[in-house]
């Protein structure tokens, strides 16, 4: 069962003091994909990766990481799994290269410096001091410093918090570029656009719980979201000079008409047949919508999501 | 055992190679004491203790020697320490597959390192240009006495770095936490005297005073300092024994 996964999470729950914040968690990522824990700041996302990495015991459930239980195997999980945090800062006066070279030496396998420069676009400013860095070029040192090791498995935590849109895009390149290395990556973030840019799987984590897991499509499907279906109204309906389609619960806004579907297929060879029938042709703007992350998300999160 | 060392060993060269290059802390460290052992060692040239035949810098010099152990143990380590907890490198050390033990165990390497520095630095310059040495037989003496107040000096260090609250405050509470203890406990002024009963009974309690006549003993002949001994063995395992319940990897 675990053998196969990259990470395995089964029946995690975590408590501070009375407090519980993890209720259950279950998941797994596989080798080789980009798994991101999508939910809203409070949500657990932290504390299930705090564990994953070893630094907090779980109060119940099971936790492996390449195979390695993260608590007890702390030491050997960290020569093979790199870790960015939130929040983690680099020494004074140190220079990019240096750094890089020093977190070299921690690690049994190390990847060559170059290599590193590269997969995280700093090598122009390799010789830079790293107070100089901009907070993007920052965030991707911490790629560097958590790929030293030649890791099978990055942990990155919200990794582009805070960022603005230039910084947020350098930043999905590094990691598309670890993901072209073959890595397996667990990431957590709040950003929706990201996950959905980013991910292979996500699972939606709220209040201490998965709310779903899957592919995006597979999360926005099985959150029971319909499938959007559009195209410019026919003037010939809007004159009412034929009829609306039968079984179809189509919705006329001006010069747009619009339905929603549980079945795409089944619908949209309705409404082709019903435009033959009289003579509307190929619906001129068709358009068929598949139901969004951030609609599944934001129906799931509601408002009172960042309470929880 | 042998990884560990050889790692702490590794940590220890990085960090003495970062200490050299941050003109901060080298200045601080080096031009601070060895500034006040010219100035004010030369301002005591040719004066003697009231009463004795023992010169003002015999006395003067192992107080500045014990002033360079505390800048490199105590303030040094400790605002070190606190600097590295606030900016969250401790943090991340602790992501990497390098022993807790070994990255500690070099900063306290490095600190050693240091203080060996300044000690060298510090007993040269007194006895070339005050001709203090420590007294026939006693080098030896001199020596523990410099391990001791390092390792003494060093537990109070990782001590206050929990203490502290802030990256920018660790220099600044490092020194003010000692030199007010230091001045009144006579390094800078072998003469110094004229404090009241209670607050030279007091200025005794704190492990300056106590270090400065451990060493000072091995100069000139004074009383064997056993209380002395007693008091930085004391303060050793009160710092150490803080230091370990109330370290944090992050702040």
């Amino acid at each position: 069962m675990t053998g196969d996964a990259a990470v395995h999470v089964a029946g995690l729950r975590m408590s501070f003091g009375a407090t519980e914040v993890l209720h259950g968690v279950d998941f797994e990522v596989r080798y080789g994909e980009v798994f991101c824990l999508l939910g809203p700041n409070g949500a657990g996302k932290t504390t299930t990766l705090e564990i994953l990495e070893g630094f907090r015991a779980p109060t119940h459930g099971q936790v492996s990481v390449l195979g390695l239980d993260p608590a007890a195997q702390a030491i050997r999980l960290r020569e093979r799994a790199g870790m960015v945090l939130q929040e983690c800062g680099f020494p004074r006066q140190a220079r990019v290269a240096e750094l890089i070279d020093q977190w070299r030496t921690y690690y049994p396998n190390p990847r060559p410096l170059g290599d590193l420069l590269e997969v995280v676009e700093l090598t122009e400013v390799r010789n830079a001091q790293v107070r100089k860095l901009s907070g993007g070029q920052r965030r991707r040192l911490d790629f560097a410093l958590a790929l030293a090791g030649d890791p099978d498995l990055v942990f990155l935590d919200e990794p582009t918090t805070g960022f603005d849109p230039e910084a947020r895009r350098r930043c999905w390149a590094a990691i598309e570029n670890l993901r072209g290395l073959g890595k397996t990556i667990l990431l957590t973030t709040h950003y929706l656009d990201e996950a959905e840019r980013l991910a292979d799987r996500i699972a939606i984590l709220r209040a201490g719980r998965i709310e779903l897991a899957g592919t995006t499509r597979e999360v926005a499907t099985r959150a029971g979201l319909a499938t959007r279906i559009s195209f410019t109204t026919p003037s010939a309906l809007r004159r009412g000079q034929v009829p609306p389609p039968d079984g179809i619960d189509l919705a006329v806004r001006g010069s747009e008409s619009v339905c929603h579907t549980g079945n795409a297929a089944m619908t949209l060879r309705l409404l082709l047949a019903w435009a033959v029938e009289h003579r509307l042709g190929d619906l001129d703007g068709l358009a068929v919508t598949a139901p969004r992350l951030e609609d599944t998300y934001l129906q799931l999160t509601g408002t009172n999501g960042d309470q929880a | 055992m042998r990884r560990a060392l050889r790692l702490a060993a590794r940590q220890a060269l990085l960090e003495q190679r970062s200490f050299w290059r941050s003109a901060e802390y080298a200045l601080f460290t080096f031009v601070f004491p060895l500034m006040i052992l010219l100035l004010i060692g030369a301002a005591n040239v040719g004066s003697h203790l009231p009463g004795t035949q023992i010169r003002n810098t015999t006395v003067f010099v192992p107080g500045i020697l014990a002033f360079g152990v505390i800048v490199a143990a105590y303030v040094n380590l400790g605002s070190k320490v606190a600097v590295l907890r606030h900016d969250g490198v401790l943090k991340r050390i602790r992501t990497t597959p390098l022993p807790s033990g070994a990255y500690l165990g070099g900063l306290l390497v490095s600190t050693v390192v240091t203080a060996i520095f300044i000690t060298a630095c510090t007993g040269l310059i007194g006895w070339l240009a005050f001709g203090a040495v420590p007294r026939a037989g006693e080098p030896l003496a001199l020596v523990g006495g410099l391990v001791l107040g390092t390792v003494c000096f060093a537990s109070l260090g990782l001590a206050i770095s929990s203490v502290i609250t802030s990256a920018e405050s660790a220099g600044p509470v490092a020194y003010a936490s000692f030199l007010p203890i230091a001045i009144i406990s006579g390094v800078f002024d072998p003469t110094f005297s004229g404090l009241p009963d209670w607050l030279s009974h007091l200025v005794a309690a704190f492990p300056v005073k106590a270090l400065a006549q451990v060493l000072q003993n091995t100069y000139a002949v004074r009383p064997f300092p056993a209380w002395d001994l007693v008091n930085l063995g004391l303060w050793t395992a009160a710092g150490a024994g803080f230091a370990v319940w109330r370290f944090r990897w992050h702040s």
